[in-house]
């Protein structure tokens, strides 16, 4: 039997050699840069599809380098990944919707709970905010494309193989493989993932996920040291550190703290890995469990704000235009942007108040957590300042950007309380965590992406969505995002315990208003991929780089400009117009500073 | 016309290895951890080759043969550190070292072949 099986998966591997190889000659002329010995290889010898053109249909995808392609890619996966992480939680909350297991089975629930978390961390949230990266920061810099674009391409790449390995438990269990998905949860507790005993949490399931997570690290460090190189070196002489655009300059950040953060997780998991093949004790001696805990969280907590950061550009970029005005207090937001950004490395172990750590370190943590209160406050008054008596337009990027407001203050302040260690200590690993990060992660990532969705959509699309189903979304996600999660914040006080696939009958009322809120959630949501799919095949085309009326405003930024003169071209059909320089006509959120009013 | 004025045409905006490269890695993650043989030896192959294809595409490397050397022999040493853990870990690594190995020895006689038997083009006879 064994033997069999080593047969066919060699003749398996042998069959998908093969076919790389027949399918690489017939795209790609290897003459043209084989033994070439030294010499140059002229023009003329390379295959004709590379250089003038992109290949068409399918092939286009999956060769690309230009970084607008590679930057739809990432949006498209990243959606992908939001609905099946949507769905999954869906499911987990109609099972809550009763005390007891009615709908699915406690097992199926843990297996949920953790790809949910890993899902909508790794790949949606970090995925979507690469879309919004490749396709913006090249444009709005003026730069080419990206420094490494077939880096940028490995690293869009790693990420499908990533969540069918992460995902991989939920398909082996049907097909009789033997083992099932993780339910270790996303923090990967030892000595639970650590496969001690019969090896309850997922068995192999687990080493997927292990893996799957590296990979995904993987990309997001090549990401990261691309997006780097790219603000660094690919910059237009226009285009100083003194006028940068807000988004990109979160994007440095974010990147920066992924190139810290990433690859002690990628060790972590590594080591974890280790302990469960090849009976390594990293995290199975006295202490290991806390060593898991302080590496993990030393990457979690970062990875917060290397989700948060991003979104706080795009709503620091989308937001004035609508007021009308530019971002006030520009500098300060960078400045908040970069003392987050260092500071969110100095309060990990505000995760674990409860583990019996030594009281003084817990104490220096609860300084520093209480600390980045500081500047998170500065943006969210700059937001609000930026909005006093500006000339509002309430579309609908506009209203999500207000909802990421709304809700990043009830998400901030709850989380406040849970940084000071005496209040940490009666809500830790209750529904009120979860429901403040929720209002976190949904209420303002999310929101955040999808005002970005909207806001670029014209751009990307060169159509545009349908108003009136874009404001129904974002009524039902707003009314969704605080029905649930404020239910969750009571629950917590309530003192219902997170991670349970049923619960004490008291908390019945509390957790049925929960599951609503996430229905209407989950209706929102349809809305907004049926508006998004019907508008891009059909939706009113844009006759003019200007969608939005910003040059009424005077904040018509490079990348509307880019797409003006894409109109223009395309109009004159090739025509010798003049090229406008960016330099002339830039308008970042940066630099120059406006009284309009 | 204008994909985009200001943004260069001159590069290549297509490139068959990325895909690959992304695909050689969780497969060969895979063999080893999983002492899948075959699946890490082609998993390692494909990796391997697809890197090579990157260098020579973007003319870091004029040839094959030189990155196909490197690369066997940094293999060469992962297994030959395998085989020296061996003895330290709960469960065998040999099989996963002579995997490595056997990717090392494909491609070194790939370049052995590509030597002997590939003509060299591009230099005046």
């Amino acid at each position: 039997m064994a033997i069999n099986a080593q047969i066919a998966l060699t003749v398996f591997m042998g069959v998908l050699l093969i076919a790389v190889i027949a399918w690489l000659t017939r795209i790609e002329d290897w003459r043209s840069y084989s033994a070439s010995a030294g010499g140059v290889v002229s023009q003329g010898e390379r295959s004709e599809y590379i250089e003038q053109e992109k290949p068409a249909g399918i092939v286009r995808w999956l060769t690309t380098v230009d970084h607008k392609d590679i930057g739809i890619l990432y949006g498209a996966y990243g959606l992908f990944a939001f609905a099946v992480g949507g769905l999954m939680v869906a499911a987990m909350r109609i099972e809550l919707a009763t005390p007891n297991t009615t709908f699915i089975e406690p097992a199926v629930y843990n297996s949920l709970l953790t790809s949910h978390g890993i899902t909508m961390l790794f790949l949606f949230g970090t995925p979507i905010i690469a879309a919004f990266a490749n396709y913006l920061v090249p444009l709005i810099i003026g730069a080419d494309d990206m420094a490494f674009p077939r880096i940028n391409a490995i690293a869009f790449w790693l990420l499908p193989p990533s969540a069918i390995m992460i995902w991989a438990g939920f398909f082996a269990q049907p097909l009789g493989l033997g083992f099932g998905p993780a339910q270790t949860a996303w923090t990967m507790y030892t000595p639970l993932s650590a496969g001690v005993g019969n090896d309850p949490a997922g068995g192999a399931g687990i080493d997927l996920m292990l893996l799957g997570l590296h990979l995904s690290g993987v990309a997001a460090t090549m990401g990261a040291i691309n997006f780097i190189a790219t603000i660094f070196t690919q910059r237009d002489e226009n285009v100083s550190w003194a006028n940068l655009d807000i988004f990109s300059w979160t994007i440095l950040t974010q990147s920066g703290l992924i190139l810290f953060a990433f690859p002690l997780l990628g060790s972590a998991l590594l080591m974890l890995l280790a302990d469960r093949k090849f009976g390594t004790t990293f995290f199975l001696t006295d202490g290991g469990n806390m060593l898991w805990q302080h590496l993990f969280w030393f990457f979690g907590h970062p990875e917060v704000y290397i989700l948060v950061l991003p979104m706080m550009g795009i709503v620091s970029y989308v937001l004035p235009r609508f007021a009308g005005r530019q971002l006030f207090g520009f500098k300060f937001v960078v400045y908040s942007t970069l003392a987050i950004g260092v500071l969110s490395f100095g309060v990990w172990a505000h995760h674990m108040f409860a583990t019996g750590m030594d009281p003084r370190l817990r104490a220096s943590f609860m300084a520093v957590s209480l600390a980045i209160a500081i500047p998170s406050a500065v943006k969210t008054f700059n937001w609000i300042t930026t909005l006093w008596n500006g000339r509002l337009r309430l579309t609908t990027p506009m209203l999500f950007c207000i909802g990421f407001v709304s809700n990043f203050i009830i998400g901030g302040v709850t989380g406040v309380f849970l940084a000071s260690i005496p209040v940490d200590l009666v809500l830790h690993d209750t529904y009120y965590v979860v429901g403040h990060f929720h209002y976190i992660v949904m209420g303002a990532i999310a929101f955040a992406g999808f005002a970005g969705i909207y806001y670029w959509f014209p751009l990307v699309t060169r159509r545009m969505y349908q108003a009136t189903l874009g404001k129904a979304h974002f009524a039902l996600s707003f009314i969704g995002t605080n029905i649930t999660f404020f239910a969750m914040i009571l629950l917590g006080y309530g003192g219902m315990p997170r991670r349970y696939a049923t619960y004490l009958p008291q908390f019945f009322t509390l957790n049925a208003i929960a599951t609503v809120g996430a229905m209407i959630l989950l209706v929102g949501q349809i809305i907004f991929v049926w508006n998004l799919v019907t508008s891009w095949l059909g939706g009113k085309r844009i006759e003019s780089g200007d969608p939005w009326n910003l040059k009424e405003d005077g904040v018509h930024t490079v990348e509307w400009q880019w797409l003006d003169r894409r109109i223009e071209t395309a109009l004159t059909d090739g025509g010798d117009e003049e090229p406008i320089a960016d330099g002339g006509e830039v308008r970042t959120d940066g630099g120059t500073e406006s009284d309009d009013d | 016309m204008d994909e985009s004025p200001g943004l260069s045409d001159q590069y290549r905006k297509a490139s068959p290895w990325p895909v690959f490269v992304a695909l050689g890695l969780p497969l060969s993650e895979i063999g080893l951890v999983f002492d899948l043989f075959p699946i890490a030896v082609g998993g390692l192959l494909l990796f391997c080759g697809s890197i090579v294809g990157l260098l020579l595409e973007s003319e870091y490397a004029t040839t094959m043969w030189k990155p196909l050397i490197v690369m066997s022999g940094l293999l060469g040493v992962f297994g030959g550190l395998l085989i020296v853990a061996d003895g330290t870990t709960d469960v065998t690594l040999l099989t996963r070292a002579y995997a490595t190995f056997a990717a090392a020895i494909v491609m070194a006689l790939g370049v052995v072949a590509g030597k002997l038997f590939v003509p060299k083009r591009g230099i005046p006879t």
